[in-house]
């Protein structure tokens, strides 16, 4: 050796130095590999730094590969065999150095081949399999080495999104809020890593019958046009699911909150009707059908802030009303009430609401190829085209979706699981496992032997007319999802309503019952249009307009004194001011500047 | 004619600068933000798309890209042999171009500089010229060894000292103009005439090169153009450096818009960015200008020295909550109270 000093870090400290960094890194690997050292440290050498970095500590992400060993995988043929048999495991190859963890930092010294044939003398490891490239989830969708990635990241993106059956016991639990789809079906087109992973058993879309058609313009830019028979007999029914909790609250001074319903006299008592669902203990009955400002659990809470003179009528009657109330545009029937007590004694009641969310129009729909779609038009059965056979689509998709985006995948699985229904046995999707023209040609085949169109393309006959189109249309079978974007909670109006007390400006939000906000570049909208008066109207009158009254003499601010019926200067003492109207925000401001002792002055001009 | 001329005519109260702010601003979104294009020589390749973009408008007194287009006068434009004869009296060659590596000897008070052969035969330049020059510029005795290589002995023996003189002949300009950056001979293929590319903008000092044509010449740098030709230059250039980065992008926006912009930076004599220092932070109305950016302290300098606000623009008035002084909300009656008397209609 020639004396180098290669230092070696242990989880970023230096804990000395070696002078052969390739023979103690070989070292490290086979003491790992041979069970000697916990199969959890990872070791790299640098050359650029000339360091080697020895990690043993958590929160690293890492990854199992084959190890390869002059030029063959050391999971042999033989090996292979015994693990189809089921006589090992993959705990057995991880204990017997077939297979290893790599980190981050010691892959930059692994060269990993993605196949077997691709294997060289220089190879270390080698990939389980090449879908590995996309993660798991990934690759629970079919097709996705056709798709553009973005594409792709898209999908998994909606797979989140959808509903279907989460949880076998969702009528026992009580999630806040959930979605549960009437029909869930497992798909006809799946991949290996979706058996592997047994997802069909929370299956979370519908196979339906998709024709790549337009309609009267209803599918335009990424709307969908749903058959409306198909919605009545289920698809993409589901049911929403929402918790509300409360709990009686214990206070400094021995007070606590009570369920009950809350007496009249309650400080903030709504009124007779909000609490006429509750049953005697103040708490909603099952079954009960409830709707926006409905109490579901009634509650008295102690007053905020205690006074002085608590007399011989009792707390009871200054009790304040804290019921919990169904929140504005929410409806349902009330599905189930919980009633428990915590660990430190405190009852706790959870209702759970349940309500129908049968698709309709602004409802969001998505394949598993990033294509989703807002549906449009529930279109009736009989206005519909249908094929040749009697089948009417379930969905009418836009065929101008498809180039642009790069979703081949989308194509592919279309005319799969039409092969798949017509043979009636589920098909396999997993990417990079056949060429697609190897896979166009089985589906040709099965589709030609039903007597279809190799291509998928059927003549469709126009349902108003009853006449065949001149063009073919492909018509194919979709897995698709539902999504839980859904107009119903999102929907809000409001004409007039809540203003802000600060600045007598509206609220925002729906939760809020709030305004849509007129902002910056709708102001300026409006002022490259030189609509004074419409700008005037939306940001005065509409907004937080008030009436001041300003001195003539010194420019402050008066009042209107109601005992001696004039209008008075504070500063000045002048009688005769002016009323000027002015933005409520601009008169927090000149409030603001006088709390710090600035004096700003307002003159008027007539 | 006459009705060309009407529709063609802005009316009174019609707000120009907002049109032209969102006809700038809006397809400003659209851009992409670091196109990559590969027109011209590699060495003259120039902010493009939105960061340019931003530069003018933000009046920065460097350009990222400082490109100078000079055009040669008579023989100079026609001749390959005089038009490079002006290139090289152009084209900027500094002393750490033309030397490979640099040996200091702290002892002696001497500085050795190995000079690449290659670069000075690129450069016609002779180890002997650039010696005389070195001796010139430091007063020092200069020596060129028998490997063409250059010895300087300097007076003082200081570490620090050699050091600094050393690093400071490295920024030495040996040939061309100061500023004038590396400059590249064009040819112009509809006409065969000669120009050349300079990736600088010391267009005063290129201006006094014998066959520079005075004319012609132009720079993408503003700040340069206005030294050089005034403020009138400064103004034209903006326009046309907005002019043409939009083209780029084949994004229309009407030349008027950016002529208004580029007026309303030079208006003044001096070029003015938009933004909190320049036209923004210019602004009269207290209130428009705490609206903007850094509202305590306009608040309190308007506190400070009792300014007032006379509510003559938009921002304010929207503000308080008053009609615009533009557009609809820019005409009133023009006629006094008294004079409502007299047009009293009989009974």
């Amino acid at each position: 050796m020639d004396g180098k000093k290669t230092y070696v870090y242990l989880n970023g400290k230096a804990i000395g130095y070696i002078t052969d960094p390739a023979k103690f890194v070989y070292e490290v690997r086979s003491a790992r590999r041979s069970g000697k050292i916990s199969g959890e440290i990872n070791v790299a050498y640098s050359d650029k730094l000339d360091s080697i970095n020895i990690n043993t500590d958590r929160g690293r992400i890492r990854k199992p590969y084959l190890i390869v060993e002059n030029g063959r995988s050391r999971l042999t043929p033989e090996l292979n065999e015994r693990m189809k048999k089921k006589e090992i495991n993959f705990s057995y190859l991880l204990r017997n150095g077939i297979v290893e963890y790599l980190d981050a930092e010691e892959e930059e010294n692994a060269l990993v081949a993605i196949d077997e044939s691709s294997i060289t003398n220089a190879t270390t490891h080698l990939e389980f399999d090449l879908t590995a490239i996309f993660g798991l989830s990934a690759n629970l969708a079919p097709y996705a080495e056709h798709n553009a990635i973005a594409r792709q990241a898209m999908s998994v993106n909606y797979m989140k999104q959808s509903e279907g059956l989460y949880a076998t016991n969702f009528n026992q639990r009580f999630d806040s809020r959930t979605y549960v789809l009437f029909y869930p079906q497992a798909p006809l087109i799946t991949t290996v890593p979706y058996e592997a992973l047994d997802v069909k058993r929370h299956a979370s879309g519908q196979n339906l019958v998709v024709a790549l058609s337009t309609y009267y313009g209803y599918n335009m830019a990424d709307a969908l046009v749903i058959n409306k028979a198909a919605v009545d007999r289920g698809v993409g029914r589901s049911m929403f699911y929402k918790s509300y909790t409360d709990e009686e609250r214990r206070y400094p001074g021995g007070q606590r909150d009570r369920f009950k319903v809350p007496p009249a006299t309650s400080e903030g008592y709504m009124g007779e009707h909000a609490y006429s669902k509750l049953s005697e203990d103040g708490i909603i009955e099952p079954e009960m059908a409830v709707d926006e400002g409905d109490v579901l659990i009634g509650k008295v809470a102690p007053p905020r802030f205690l006074e002085e003179n608590i007399g011989a009528s009792g707390l009871e009657e200054r009790m304040r009303d804290d019921s919990v109330v169904l929140k504005p545009g929410e409806n349902g029937v009330v599905d189930s009430v919980l009633f428990t007590e915590t660990p430190g004694a405190t009852r706790t009641v959870k209702v759970r609401i349940r309500s129908l969310r049968v698709p309709e129009k602004g409802d969001k729909f998505a394949s598993r190829h990033g294509q989703k779609g807002v549906l449009a038009l529930l279109a009736n059965p009989e206005d519909m085209p249908f094929t040749e056979s009697g089948i009417v689509p379930d969905i009418l998709l836009n065929p101008l979706s498809i180039p642009s985006r790069l979703t081949f995948g989308h194509l592919l699985e279309e005319i799969a699981g039409k092969a798949s229904a017509l043979s009636g046995s589920i098909l396999d999707g997993t990417a990079f496992t056949e060429s697609g023209k190897d896979r166009l040609k089985k589906y040709g085949e099965i589709l030609t032997q039903a007597g279809f169109d190799v291509h998928g393309d059927e003549t469709l006959y126009d349902g108003m007319t009853g006449r065949p189109f001149k063009a073919k249309i492909f018509v194919g079978v979709t897995y698709y999802y539902r999504l839980y974007h859904m107009v119903s909670n999102k929907m809000q109006v409001r004409s007039r309503g809540k203003v802000q007390i600060l600045t007598h400006q509206p609220t925002e939000g729906k939760a809020r019952l709030g305004a849509l906000r007129f902002g910056e570049m709708e102001r300026d909208a409006l002022v490259g249009y030189g609509a004074s008066l419409l700008l005037k109207e939306r940001m005065l009158d509409q907004s937080d307009k008030t009436a001041v009254l300003i001195c003539r003499q010194c420019g402050g601010m008066g009042y209107y004194d109601h005992i001696k019926r004039i209008q008075t200067c504070p500063m000045c003492g002048a009688s005769a001011l002016a009323e000027v109207e002015i933005s409520y925000a601009f008169k927090v401001l000149l409030d603001e500047i006088r709390s710090m002792h600035i004096m700003p002055t307002v003159k008027l001009k007539d | 004619m006459a009705q060309n001329k009407d529709k063609n005519t802005i009316e009174y109260g019609e707000p120009v600068g907002m049109l032209a702010a969102q006809s700038l601003g809006e397809p400003g979104t659209q851009m992409i933000l670091r196109a990559f294009h590969f027109a011209g020589i590699e060495s003259t390749i120039a902010t493009s798309g939105l960061p340019r973009i931003v530069e003018l408008v933000d009046a920065r007194k460097k350009p990222e890209t400082p490109i100078t287009f000079i055009y040669l006068t008579g023989e100079y434009k026609r001749s390959v042999g005089k038009a490079e004869q002006t290139l090289k009296k152009v084209s900027e060659v500094r002393m750490g171009i033309v030397v490979r590596r640099i040996l200091e000897n702290f002892s002696k008070g001497i500085i050795k500089l190995v000079l690449d052969a290659q670069v000075l035969k690129a450069n016609e330049l002779t180890p002997g010229q650039l010696a005389q020059k070195v001796a010139k510029k430091l007063d020092a005795r200069t020596k060129v060894d028998k490997d063409g290589n250059i010895l300087v002995k300097l007076k003082t023996k200081k570490l620090t000292e050699v050091r600094s003189t050393s690093v400071k002949l490295m920024k030495d300009v040996v040939q061309g103009v100061e500023g004038a950056g590396k400059a590249v001979l064009q040819k112009d293929p509809k006409t065969g005439e000669f120009y050349i590319i300079a990736a600088g903008s010391n267009i005063g000092g290129i201006m006094d090169i014998e066959g520079v044509d005075k004319s012609k010449i132009y720079t993408n740098d503003v700040f340069a153009m206005c030294r050089q030709f005034g403020i009138e230059a400064a103004r034209n250039t903006l326009v046309r450096e907005l002019d043409t980065t939009l083209r780029e992008q084949k994004i229309n926006v009407d030349k008027r818009h950016l002529m208004l912009i580029a007026d309303a930076m030079t208006y003044s004599g001096t070029i003015k960015g938009v933004g909190r220092h320049g036209l923004s932070g210019q602004k009269q109305s207290v209130f428009a200008k705490a609206a903007y950016e850094e509202t305590v302290k306009h608040l309190v300098n308007a506190a400070a020295f009792s300014e007032v606000d006379y509510m003559r623009g938009v921002t304010e008035n929207i503000l308080v909550g008053k009609q615009i002084p533009l557009g609809t909300g820019s005409v009133h009656l023009a006629i006094k109270k008294e004079d409502m008397q007299k047009v009293k209609p009989k009974k």
